[in-house]
């Protein structure tokens, strides 16, 4: 029996309608959640990234706004910029387009984000405390990946998810989130590096499969188990065989030979990517109330 | 043929003496290592733990300031007390010994310290740093499994399954912090000590750790051949073979794991012996860090 197909866009729509409400209560206040994304350089796939985040703040009726430095933007104007983001009332939450240039310093720069606007959970204060099981922004894939299993009857709780790919801002917060003792999480977690030996063996463990590798057709059929639930993250663009020469994407997952085996399967696109899109939204709203006071 | 037993008291011993080594070169440059203890109140198991770390300190040459104070100390001094160690150039780390009486924020007191004088490793900041595979401080009790690991020459963990059945934020999650880069290599699990159906975990496991406080909480069925078995229990058990009638166990049924075992750590004489000399391994690299941003 095919498995059921986790519809990421509903889950979004759900969430979105939720927020609208603390959206509205707060402009009741006289206050307009506003998220600001910093961008340095012009990358086309960044810009489009940006302007899908921006129609999804539309929808809920909170303000966006772009700030956009030259590619050559040296580090101190970098962090001048998060400076003035972080002191200006009307800015609530701050989301740092990556990867930079080189020539500037990734970390520095996210930890001058302030932990009370950083909503992608980016500064290394809020990575700690998301990991101590403290009040915290969660960022918003490994939050997403949790949301969407939460919500489409999946719960972690008590089961073993096994994680492949570790990297800082899905799989290892991931961990941190399940780990915790706390309800949507109280899992057992596997994360596991993407070049291991007998990655099949681990992933067939797996109640719960996590596949956060970038790399397309990575997880196959024989790597999961009967009736698991699979969790797809991976993001590539591959050449479309019906279109020689035109690109569509595909997540990490064999989506038409998994689909055969697993309990339940997300989709790319329309599965893991817009959940992550609305929880940064929701992650505004909270930072904005947060702000505003009881 | 037993496994081999993974001797704490000497690791630690050995580590000391190169510590010795290292502050007398810190010496040389005018800086002498300084740690700094808090404890509040007059829990004498913590007055007894703060009186090792002293005693260990002076015993390398390491300058200490153990600051005691009463059990009614206000949230407000104690954050005082706090800064004055953050701003004191001659104090390169800070502890708080805790838990600490129960009308005091922990958290608050821990998020105070000065991330490059937190020598326990507690701060979010180095937390979270740690997690993101940056330079920051880690807690003892990992980085002396760490340490042990790599002194008995089982650090090599590519492709190895490491089992954690611990999720706590002392040992579970910062272990993982350490194993989980990708320098490192290892595939972890991290498992609640109530996870369902926990042998089918370790016994996969080519390392498994375990810290639950139940004795004889993993047995030898739980575990595979030539398994590398750490044990960070500690359980006191009774024992009418002994003057006090009671013995320390840990968490592992030494004796049968041990026939199964690549290498195991004993209880008492493992990991114990370790904690201390981590945390001044912690304020050496503390205060070697700050003569190098004072050497720029």
């Amino acid at each position: 029996m095919p498995a059921e197909i986790i519809d990421g866009r509903k889950i979004a729509d759900d969430i979105r309608g939720e927020l609208k409400q603390r959206v509205e209560k707060l402009k009741g206040k006289g206050v307009t959640p506003k998220l600001v994304a910093i961008l340095v350089g012009e990358d086309p796939a960044a810009l489009s990234y940006l302007r899908g985040i921006a129609k999804g703040c539309e929808a809920v009726g909170i303000l966006t706004d772009t700030v956009k430095l030259p590619a050559n933007a040296p580090q101190e104007e970098l962090e001048r910029t998060i400076g003035e983001l972080n002191k200006d009332p009307k800015c609530h939450g701050i989301i740092l387009q990556l990867p930079l240039p080189k020539h500037l310093n990734t970390l520095r720069a996210e930890s001058a984000i302030s932990p009370d606007k950083d909503v992608d959970g980016t500064n290394p204060v809020n990575a700690g405390k998301l990991l101590l099981g403290e009040e915290t922004f969660f960022p918003s894939t490994p939050y997403g990946v949790q949301e969407l299993l939460v919500r489409s009857g999946h719960s972690p709780e008590g089961k073993h998810v096994v994680i492949c790919g570790r990297s800082n801002i899905v799989g290892k917060p991931l961990m941190g989130i399940l780990v915790q003792k706390q309800k949507g999480a109280n899992a057992t977690v596997t994360v596991c590096h993407t070049g291991t030996k007998d990655l099949a063996s681990i992933a067939r463990q797996a109640d719960i499969l996590v596949a956060a590798m970038g790399k397309a057709k990575a997880i196959t059929a024989d790597m999961v188990k009967m009736g698991a639930i699979v969790v797809d993250v991976g993001v590539n663009q591959i050449e479309d065989p019906a279109n020689p020469g035109k690109f569509r994407l595909a997540g990490d997952v064999d989506f038409e030979a998994v689909k055969e085996k697993a309990g339940a399967i997300t989709p790319v696109p329309g599965g893991t990517g817009p959940v992550t899109s609305a929880l940064l939204v929701a992650n505004t709203v909270k930072a904005a109330e947060k702000m505003s006071g009881p | 043929m037993p496994g081999t037993i993974l001797d704490g008291k000497k690791l630690s011993a050995e580590i000391r003496e190169e510590l010795k080594g290292r502050v007398a070169k810190l010496k040389e440059k005018g800086i002498t290592p300084g740690i700094a203890g808090i404890l509040v109140g007059e829990d004498p198991g913590s007055a007894s733990y703060i009186g090792l770390k002293e005693k260990a300190s002076e015993e390398l040459g390491i300058s200490s300031r153990m600051v005691r104070l009463p059990q009614n100390t206000k949230q407000e001094d104690l954050l005082k007390e706090i800064e004055h160690l953050n701003e004191d150039p001659m104090i390169h780390g800070i502890f708080i010994q805790l838990p600490l009486p129960g009308h005091l924020d922990e958290n608050k007191a821990l998020n105070a310290v000065l991330p490059e004088k937190d020598v326990d490793g507690f701060h979010p900041v180095n937390v979270g740093k740690a997690w993101m595979g940056q330079e920051s401080f880690l807690p003892a009790t990992p980085t002396g499994i760490w340490e042990m690991l790599v002194r008995y020459r089982y650090s090599d963990l590519k492709d190895k399954e490491v089992v954690i059945v611990n999720v706590d934020s002392l040992v579970g999650k910062p272990l993982a912090s350490i194993l989980a880069q990708e320098k490192v290599g290892a595939n972890v699990t991290l498992c609640q000590p109530s996870t369902p159906n926990l042998s089918s975990y370790t016994r996969r496991a080519d390392v498994v750790v375990v810290s639950v406080n139940k004795p004889k909480f993993l047995i030898a069925d739980m575990v595979k051949q030539g398994v590398i078995a750490i044990d960070f229990g500690s359980n006191w058990i009774d024992d009418p073979a002994s003057k006090t009638g009671k013995r320390t166990v840990g968490d592992i049924d030494f004796e049968p794991v041990k026939e199964k075992a690549e290498a195991i750590t004993p209880v008492p004489g493992g990991l114990g012996p370790m904690t201390v000399t981590m945390l001044l391994v912690n304020t050496v690299v503390a205060a070697e860090r700050r003569a190098e941003r004072m050497r720029k």
